[in-house]
C-alpha cells in the first residue's frame, strides 16, 4: 500500500518537476512547483516524518508559491511566453540526463532492498523538537542569524533610495 | 545539556557587534553614517581579543559539535585579521563611493565573518553545511551593493547562481554520508566508514557532489566561472574578502571533512585533487597571463594559488598520519601568508584605481615614479605571489613542494614549478611596468591613513615573515587535528 502510494506520489511530483522547467509561463511553472512540493511534503508523512511534511505545506506551498505569484503579478515582470528563456534547453537537457544517469543506478543498487525501521518515536513532533534544542542547537542559531542577514540583504537590495 | 559558553564567547560577541552595528546604523544621521567603520573595526578587534584568549585550549561543547582546538583558533584569527584588513581598505573606498550604504556594508562583512568563525569551530556536516551559507549568503550581497551599477548586478547574480546549484549539490553528497553512516558528526561519520566494502560507487558519487560545493568556495576548476566576473564587479575590498576571508573558509571546510570524516577514504579523493589542483593551477596562470585588467588579473592569479594549495591534498594517506599533518601544515602556512599578500595586492589596486577609477596594467607604467611607496610595496606583494625571495611566498611554496616530495608527488611537484615559471611572467610584466616604463601623468596617488596603514601592515609582515619563516612555521605547526 505504502509502495503504491509513494509510486504514484513520486510519478506525480516527476512530472510536475519536469513540466516545472520546461513551462515557457512563468505563473503555470509557479503552480506545478506546488505539485512538486505538495509530493514530498507526501512523502515526508510516508516517511512518518508528520512535523516536516507539515512544515513544508506551510512554509513552500503556503507561503513560498504565494509570495512567489505575488511577485510576478507586482513587479510587472514579463510573463508572457519566452520571457527569461535564454535558449540553452540543449546544454542543460544532456547535463540533467547525464547526472541523471551516472546517480540514479548507484543510488539504486546500493539502496535497493535496503530498510529502515520507522517508529512512530523518531519522526514526531516532540522527538524533532528535543533534537533541534539539545543536539541541533548550533546550527539552529546560526540558521536564525542567516535568516536575518537575508532578510535585511533583501530589504536593502530591493528598496529605493 | 551543558552548553560552555567560555567555548562560544568569540561567536557570540560577534553576533551582537554585527546586530550592534546595524541596529545603530539606522539611528544615525546620514552624515554620520560612517560610524559604522569604527564600531565594526573594534568590534572585530574585541572578537579577536577574545578568540586569542581561547589559544591553547581544548575545549567540546554541544555534544562534540562545536570544537575549539589549536585548529579551529589559528584560523579564527586568519579570519579575523583578515577582516580588519580589509575594513581598512573598506574604510578608503566606501568614502569615495556614494552608492555604498556603510551600515549594511560592514553589517554583511561580519554576518559572512560570523559563519567563518564557525565554520572553524564545526565537527559536523550540519553544523558545517550551515556556517558555509552563512558565509556565502552576505557575500552575494556584498557583491551586488553597488545595485545601480549593472556590472555589480551582474557579479552578485553570477555569484548566487553558481553558490545556490554548488550548495545545492554539496547538500545531496552530505545526505549520501548520513545515508551511509547514520551520522552527521565527522567523528562518527569516520567510524562507520571504518572497514566498510560495500560502499565504493556510492562513496564516489558523494565525494564528488562534496568537491562540487567545496571546489566553488575555493574557486578550483571547473568551478570558477563566476570569480573573474564577481571579483570585477563587486566592490574591490568585497573582492579582497572573497579571495582570502572565503576562500580560507572553504580550506578549512575541505579539511574538516576529508581528514576527519572521510580520512579512510583518502585513497579514492587523493587522485581528485591532485587533478583538480593541478588544472586549476595551469587554467588560472594560463589565462592570466592575457589579461589587461588588474583586478581580472588578480582573480586569475587568485584560482591558480588555489590550485597550489589543493595539489597536497592529492598525496593525502589514509594511513600515514605523520604525512597528513605535514600536509595540512604546508596548506596552513601558505593560508598565513597567501593572507597578507593578496589582501595588500587587492589594497594597493585599491589606492591606484579609488580616485582615478583606473584598474588597467597599462595604468601603472610610470608608478614607482609617482608614488614611490605604493610601487614598492605592490612590487613586494607580487613578488610574494609569484613567490621570489625575500619575501614570504616563497617560503609558503617550499613549503608546499616539500609535502608533495615526501609524499611521493614527484610529478606534481614537477607540474607546480612548471607553473611558478608561467606565472612569473604576468608578476613581473605589472612589476616592470611600474618601474621601468614611463608615464605622461606624474601627480602622486593620494591615499588615507587606513589604507596606507593596511598596506603598509601586509607588507612589513611578509617581508619580515620571508627573512623569518619560522614565525608563521610556529602557528600553522599548531593548526593541526591529528
Amino acid at each position: 500500500m505504502q509502495g503504491l502510494i509513494f509510486l504514484v506520489v513520486a510519478a506525480t511530483s516527476g512530472f510536475a518537476a519536469v513540466r516545472l522547467v520546461t513551462n515557457k509561463n512563468l505563473v503555470h511553472a509557479a503552480l506545478y512547483l506546488v505539485v512538486t512540493l505538495m509530493g514530498m511534503a507526501i512523502i515526508f508523512l510516508l516517511l512518518t516524518a508528520e512535523f516536516v511534511a507539515w512544515v513544508q505545506v506551510l512554509i513552500y506551498v503556503g507561503a513560498v508559491i504565494v509570495l512567489l505569484l505575488f511577485g510576478l503579478m507586482l513587479t510587472r515582470a514579463q510573463i508572457g511566453k519566452t520571457a527569461l528563456d535564454r535558449q540553452q534547453r540543449w546544454v542543460a537537457g544532456p547535463v540533467a540526463l547525464v547526472l541523471f544517469g551516472v546517480t540514479a543506478p548507484v543510488l539504486w543498487r546500493f539502496f535497493d532492498g535496503r530498510t529502515i525501521s520507522l517508529d512512530r518515536q523518531s519522526g514526531n513532533t516532540e522527538a524533532l523538537g528535543t533534537e533541534i534544542f539539545t543536539k541541533f542547537v548550533l546550527p539552529f542559531e546560526v540558521v536564525s542569524v542567516l535568516l536575518l542577514a537575508a532578510l535585511v540583504g533583501a530589504v536593502f537590495l530591493a528598496k529605493k533610495d | 545539556m551543558d552548553v560552555n559558553f567560555e567555548a562560544l564567547l568569540p561567536e557570540l560577541l560577534l553576533t551582537l557587534v554585527a546586530c550592534g552595528v546595524m541596529t545603530i546604523d539606522l539611528f544615525l544621521p546620514k552624515e554620520k553614517r560612517g560610524l559604522a567603520f569604527p564600531l565594526a573595526f573594534i568590534g572585530v578587534l574585541a572578537t579577536l581579543a577574545a578568540v586569542l584568549n581561547l589559544y591553547g585550549q581544548n575545549l567540546t561543547t554541544l555534544d562534540g559539535m562545536f570544537v575549539v582546538d589549536r585548529f579551529a583558533v589559528i584560523f579564527k584569527i586568519i579570519f579575523c585579521v583578515a577582516a580588519l584588513l580589509v575594513f581598512a581598505v573598506s574604510q578608503a573606498y566606501l568614502n569615495d563611493d556614494k552608492d555604498v550604504p556603510h551600515g549594511e556594508y560592514y553589517t554583511m562583512m561580519l554576518f559572512s565573518l560570523l559563519g567563518m568563525l564557525t565554520i572553524a569551530s564545526s565537527r559536523d556536516l550540519i553544523a558545517i553545511f550551515v556556517a558555509l551559507e552563512m558565509i556565502s549568503l552576505p557575500a552575494f550581497i556584498l557583491a551586488g551593493i553597488r545595485k545601480y551599477d549593472i556590472r555589480s548586478n551582474e557579479a552578485a547574480l553570477k555569484f548566487f547562481l553558481f553558490g545556490v546549484l554548488s550548495t545545492a549539490l554539496m547538500l545531496f553528497g552530505m545526505s549520501l554520508f548520513y545515508g551511509l553512516t547514520g551520522a552527521t558528526n565527522l567523528a562518527d561519520i569516520s567510524a562507520g566508514l571504518a572497514g566498510r566494502t560495500d560502499i565504493d560507487e556510492v562513496a564516489l558519487l558523494a565525494i564528488l557532489f562534496l568537491i562540487v560545493g567545496f571546489g566553488f568556495k575555493v574557486s578550483a576548476f571547473p568551478f570558477q566561472w563566476w570569480v573573474p566576473d564577481t571579483y570585477e564587479g563587486a566592490p574591490i575590498p568585497v573582492a579582497a574578502f572573497l579571495s582570502v576571508a572565503s576562500k580560507t573558509a572553504g580550506f578549512v571546510g575541505l579539511f574538516q571533512v576529508m581528514f576527519l570524516g572521510l580520512g579512510e577514504l583518502a585513497d579514492m579523493w587523493r587522485p581528485m585533487f591532485a587533478v583538480i589542483g593541478i588544472v586549476t593551477m595551469t587554467f588560472g596562470n594560463l589565462v592570466a597571463i592575457q589579461q589587461k585588467q588588474i583586478v581580472r588579473l588578480l582573480a586569475y592569479s587568485s584560482i591558480a594559488q588555489a590550485g597550489y594549495m589543493l595539489v597536497p591534498l592529492g598525496v593525502a594517506s589514509a594511513t600515514d598520519g605523520a604525512l597528513n599533518t605535514q600536509i595540512i601544515f604546508s596548506v596552513v602556512a601558505y593560508l598565513l601568508v597567501y593572507a597578507f599578500m593578496e589582501t595588500g595586492a587587492f589594497a594597493a589596486a585599491t589606492a591606484f584605481g579609488r580616485k582615478t577609477g583606473k584598474y588597467l596594467i597599462e595604468d601603472y607604467a610610470g608608478l614607482f615614479g609617482r608614488s614611490p611607496a605604493l610601487a614598492v610595496a605592490m612590487a613586494a606583494f607580487l613578488f610574494s605571489l609569484a613567490g621570489i625571495p625575500p619575501f614570504a611566498g616563497w617560503w609558503a611554496k617550499f613549503v608546499i613542494f616539500k609535502t608533495l616530495i615526501e609524499g611521493d608527488g614527484l610529478v606534481l611537484a614537477v607540474i607546480m614549478a612548471l607553473n611558478t615559471v608561467i606565472a612569473m611572467f604576468f608578476y613581473l610584466a605589472v612589476v616592470k611596468k611600474m618601474f621601468v616604463d614611463k608615464s605622461e601623468d606624474t601627480a602622486a596617488i593620494a591615499m588615507p591613513r587606513s589604507l596606507a596603514g593596511a598596506i603598509g601592515i601586509a607588507a612589513i609582515v611578509i617581508t619580515v615573515g620571508g627573512f623569518l619563516p619560522n614565525l608563521f612555521g610556529q602557528l600553522a605547526e599548531n593548526a593541526n587535528f591529528f
